[in-house]
């Protein structure tokens, strides 16, 4: 994870730096906000890479330079074999924003429709707990 | 009484749902992430020939002078939406498409990290992209304000009319695929890379798909919000780039924070291209591995501060500032041609297509970072701004790395992508024809426009002396859309030709998708190999040769 989150860090430093002589050398105020919120976005992510690395605590198998492919033996994670969903949540985003031109009725349907198509992503592998289960 | 019909009993199964018919449901309810980076290929491929047909319909309305077949209106919206298809439909998706078919199997993952999302992405882009283009249906036509959009031209006093909405809202959904393309792809390197595969030991283009998400990260954003505040101001009447207040300013760097690093989102997975074919023909490890990432690294921490070089003629950009910047991102990209002639050098080149490809993605791209170096030069850029010498230019400079590149790599990967190769003889016609078209039509244009002829304009005098280069610019381009030919008999006549059924026709891949069947099972690895370099396929195959470790 060293590489990860020192490449993200650098940029933001770097983009600060920008900034600052960008400043200095007499630029205008756009460049100013756009570096700087460069800067933000890539030491946010470098920061949660580096948070999560120091979580860990050990390197990954994909990190040591002689790691084994039996290292990450197990399961592999889930993989989502097909699904529809992805299809009306982008219809419905499509309709939102047609919906600027056409007119306010569309912009109500369309915006329910994209809820209701993105409960349906991002729940469509959540099964209901056990009834007994303990949380 | 009361008698029953018995109820007949069939014995024949219900019909079987048709081949076709599973066939597309399979396909748009995909989550594997080479089939949506199929899809991707295809989508674009497709935008590449509209917008190809459109340049056609430009290049025959310039072949003379006078208005032949085209209103000047018809013109404007005809050049917009080129602009607009080869750059956001063609070859931004582009490099999703070969990200997504590549990259997972060469850092050796089983997926991409959001395989939904993943087709969210394309489903994103293919509705926006249709609704940007949906502007020729209506009455008023497309947009017609270039696709750099400038204020006040682009505001609904000067481009009344519902096509300029549909292009706005178009580009905004699908820049909001792009961006969580992004997000899926460094989310994959950085958590899906298979035990052994250290950041240090991935193969060249998938860092330059990293550094290029990353740019994708930090550009579409402020052409998201850019496009917003564009539609509110057309449609609610808001003053964001109201020129009495410095919005024409506002909207140029805006558009350009984002236009440049988009310059380099377009180049840098298409050097991660020519990187990969190189060193399989040369025979040889790349020169200098380590020095091409710091390359790319440069080149994407440089590309935020580069982007009012396109504004020097405005008058209000500092110009030392931009010009120096401008001169060192030539640096890195100086860095990697060194690195590309020092594969081949001593090495053992054969010059198969893909590697013919990648001669003409040197060549041509060599020309245009030539003449960028011409422009980042205030005085010499005044001379010659906004003429057809800028058009040669980002032509050389786009044309040479997206469109040679991507053949490049559809002749590389064909066997990956499909488990046939491709005809190298209907290959190599293709090549030399879409060469010589190319330059036809676009070296000429750097004399016509240092002698002054103005890029988008419609029409010119005889009296002005641009007759007979735009003549001859008019024939390249006819050759070079003929050269398309040969590549559809190419891709028709090899439909049926046997597999390969080798993990690795070219013998010398090096990086880890030549290390899987071609083409790959649905989660990519049977078995893996053990990696211990930036070559675990060649490794593999050629154990004998003992690559040093990094």
């Amino acid at each position: 994870m060293k590489a990860n989150w020192r490449l993200f860090t650098g940029l933001s430093i770097f983009y600060v730096i920008m900034a600052i002589v960008y400043y200095f050398v007499g630029g205008e105020p756009v460049g100013i906000t756009g570096m700087i919120l460069a800067a933000c976005l890539a030491g946010m992510v470098g920061f949660y890479l580096w948070f999560t690395a120091k979580r860990i605590g050990h390197d990954l198998p994909e990190d040591r330079p002689t790691a084994e492919i039996a290292d990450s033996a197990g399961e592999l994670g889930f993989y989502s074999p097909h699904s529809w969903w992805p299809l009306p949540v982008a219809l419905s985003a499509m309709a939102l924003g047609l919906s600027l031109l056409i007119g306010w009725w569309l912009t109500l349907i369309s915006l329910g429709a994209l809820v209701i198509s993105i409960i349906g992503f991002v729940t469509e592998y959540e099964k209901p707990l056990p009834e007994n289960a303990s949380h | 009484m009361t008698t029953y019909a018995e109820r007949p009993t069939i014995n024949v199964a219900p019909m079987p749902p048709s081949a076709k018919g599973k066939n597309f449901v399979k396909w748009i309810t995909s989550t594997d992430h080479k089939t949506i980076g199929y899809l991707y290929l295809m989508t674009t491929f497709a935008w590449f020939l509209i917008g190809g047909l459109l340049a056609l319909i430009l290049r025959a309305e310039l072949a003379r002078p006078g208005m032949q077949f085209l209103s000047n209106e018809q013109y404007n919206q005809i050049f917009t939406m080129h602009g607009t298809i080869m750059l956001l439909m063609f070859a931004t998706p582009l490099f999703v498409g070969f990200a997504n078919v590549i990259m997972p199997l060469q850092i050796g993952a089983a997926d991409v990290a959001f395989p939904r999302l993943n087709m969210l992405s394309f489903w994103l882009f293919f509705f926006g992209s249709i609704t940007a283009v949906a502007g020729f249906l209506t009455p008023g036509g497309a947009a017609s304000f270039g696709w750099t959009a400038y204020a006040p031209l682009a505001n609904s006093t000067y481009s009344p009319g519902i096509g300029g909405d549909l292009w706005v809202i178009g580009l905004a959904v699908s820049g909001l695929g792009t961006i969580l393309g992004g997000v899926n792809f460094i989310t994959t390197i950085f958590t899906m890379r298979a035990p052994g595969m250290t950041m240090f030991r991935m193969s060249i283009f998938s860092w330059n798909v990293l550094l290029t998400s990353i740019l994708v990260l930090l550009a579409f954003p402020p052409l998201a919000a850019a496009l917003l505040g564009l539609e509110s101001d057309r449609l609610f009447g808001s003053h964001l780039f109201d020129p009495a207040n410095g919005g024409a300013m506002l909207w140029q760097h805006l558009f350009w924070f984002f236009g440049h690093p988009e310059v380099y989102i377009l180049a840098l997975p298409f050097f991660g291209i020519a990187t990969e074919i190189l060193p399989v023909f040369s025979r040889k490890p790349i020169f200098g591995y380590k020095g091409l990432i710091a390359a790319t690294i440069a080149i994407s921490a440089l590309s935020v501060a580069v982007w009012a070089h396109h504004m020097f003629a405005s008058g209000q950009v500092l110009l030392p500032f931009f010009s120096f910047m401008t001169f060192l991102i030539g640096i890195p990209t100086g860095v990697k041609f060194f690195n590309w002639i020092g594969t081949m050098w001593r090495g053992n080149v054969t010059f198969e297509t893909p590697m013919l490809w990648v001669m003409g993605f040197l060549v041509t791209f060599l020309f245009g970072g030539l003449t960028g170096i011409i422009l980042a030069s205030p005085p010499l850029d005044f001379a010659v701004s906004a003429s057809y010498f800028v058009v040669a230019h980002f032509h050389y400079v786009l044309f040479g790395t997206v469109v040679f590149a991507m053949f490049a790599g559809f002749y590389f990967w064909w066997p990956k992508m499909t488990g046939r190769m491709l005809n190298e003889r209907l290959g190599k016609i293709h090549f030399w024809t879409l060469f010589f078209g190319f330059h036809l039509t676009f070296l000429i244009q750097h004399w016509l426009g240092i002698k002054g002829f103005p890029r988008r304009y419609a029409d010119y005098l005889s009296t002005d002396g641009f007759t007979t280069m735009n003549t001859i610019s008019t024939i390249g381009s006819a050759l070079l859309a003929l050269s398309m030919i040969p590549f559809f008999v190419n891709v028709w006549i090899t439909r049926k030709s046997p597999l390969v059924n080798c993990d690795d026709p070219w013998g010398y891949g090096s990086s880890l998708e030549w290390a899987t069947s071609c083409p790959p099972p649905r989660h990519n690895f049977l078995t893996m190999p053990r990696i211990r370099s930036e070559r675990p396929a060649f490794d593999l195959h050629h154990p004998h040769i003992k690559t040093e470790g990094h």
